[in-house]
């Protein structure tokens, strides 16, 4: 991440002192503006979702909600507690129904869960991020509600070919990561069995 | 009737809550400080994050850099048009917007370059954003390999959905 910030930055930066010299200082401050812009809108959201979440969790919503995906949900974070996998199952549930600002909270919850006290992340926490950051949302509803907006006849017609493609790269999101953490625990003891195509394809 | 579905389930939790007794106000004051907490956790990654997508959009380094990698995505199928969108999507969720929605004045809304970018769109994240946002409040700073099987997972989403977008 440090590296990858300081390429970007530099070389942004050493672009635009080339182009126009004045607007350097004004870009920068207009992206922290649109960070805090954006932490407002997110406390208000938080602030909604993570009160009726507390009303759920005391209910026993969280409990119910478990059981219903557990077999999915246990099978793919193997060795996480009861109270990760209620998280998990809520922050999935908000993503599916394309609420990604409620989901966020859920998520991080999820993710101080399943930390192991290092600085690796771990099988799981990868994977979770892996499912969250390839999208599984059903109905893409901004999008057509934008689509729409500017006219299109059939705006809903991206449906389908929304849901394949963010299924596809949910499924081989999961088995890549599948695939590395099975690689880098067959490396540590020293069985290199590791599924090299895949290996080379996530860094062509 | 998708838009009954989120006032409704709120209602049903907030009745089942007072039926069992628990304080509803409470829990109202009690999310509300957890969300001032945990805003004020994330907000030092988000302003870094935001500084450095500024940066890239608007000194026009994006353009260069897509305009770089041109003939790999049209090598893979992805319209020229939609570079710069590919290029920025996993970085700011504001920005791909509007990048889509100039798309959609300049080629209309039903043509195959707006609907390719619709559906990348709609069938990807901001993986960065998620990534820094996700990980803040823990110890962990060691990504491993999540970053890269994001990125290339939802690459192959946005060639197939441009593939699928010739047929559906």
């Amino acid at each position: 991440m440090n590296t990858m910030f300081f390429i970007m930055t530099v070389s942004s930066l050493i672009l635009v002192t080339i182009v126009s010299p004045d607007s350097a200082f004004s870009i920068m401050i207009s992206g922290a503006s649109a960070a805090i812009s954006l932490a407002v809108r997110l406390c208000a959201i938080y602030a909604i979702w993570l009160s009726v979440l507390d009303i759920m969790q005391k209910i026993g919503m969280n409990r119910a909600l478990d059981k219903l995906f557990s077999p999915v949900t246990k099978r793919l974070f193997k060795g996480e507690s009861e109270e990760t996998r209620q998280y998990i199952t809520l922050n999935f549930s908000a993503n599916l129904l394309g609420m990604g600002s409620a989901a966020t909270p859920l998520g991080i919850k999820a993710m101080e869960c399943m930390q192991d006290g290092s600085e690796k992340a771990t099988d799981n926490m990868i994977l979770f991020m892996v499912i969250n950051a390839t999208s599984i949302q059903l109905l893409p509803a901004t999008i057509i509600g934008l689509r729409a907006q500017y006219g299109s006849s059939s705006a809903s017609d991206i449906i389908l070919p929304s849901l394949i493609a963010t299924l596809i790269s949910t499924v081989c999101g999961v088995i890549l990561a599948k695939a590395f953490s099975a690689g880098s625990k067959s490396k540590k003891k020293e069985e290199p069995n590791l599924p090299e195509p895949l290996k080379g394809a996530a860094f062509k | 009737m998708s838009k009954y579905i989120l006032p409704v389930f709120i209602i049903v939790v907030l009745i089942i809550g007072s039926i069992k007794r628990v304080g509803v106000y409470d829990s109202f004051v009690e999310g509300s400080r957890q969300s001032v907490k945990l805003v004020l956790e994330i907000f030092p990654y988000i302003c870094a994050v935001l500084i450095a997508v500024e940066l890239f959009s608007l000194s026009g380094l994006n353009a260069y850099f897509s305009r770089f990698l041109a003939p790999l995505f049209n090598l893979l199928g992805i319209p020229e048009e939609l570079c710069e969108l590919v290029v920025i999507r996993p970085l700011s969720g504001n920005g791909s917007i509007a990048i889509l929605e100039n798309i959609y004045k300049t080629y209309g809304a039903d043509s195959y370059v707006a609907r390719c970018g619709s559906v990348i769109v709609g069938a990807s994240e901001t993986v960065f954003y998620i990534a820094t946002v996700y990980f803040s409040t823990t110890k962990v700073r060691k990504l491993r390999y999540a970053i890269p099987i994001s990125l290339f997972s939802c690459y192959l989403g946005a060639v197939v959905a441009c593939l699928l977008c010739r047929f559906i």
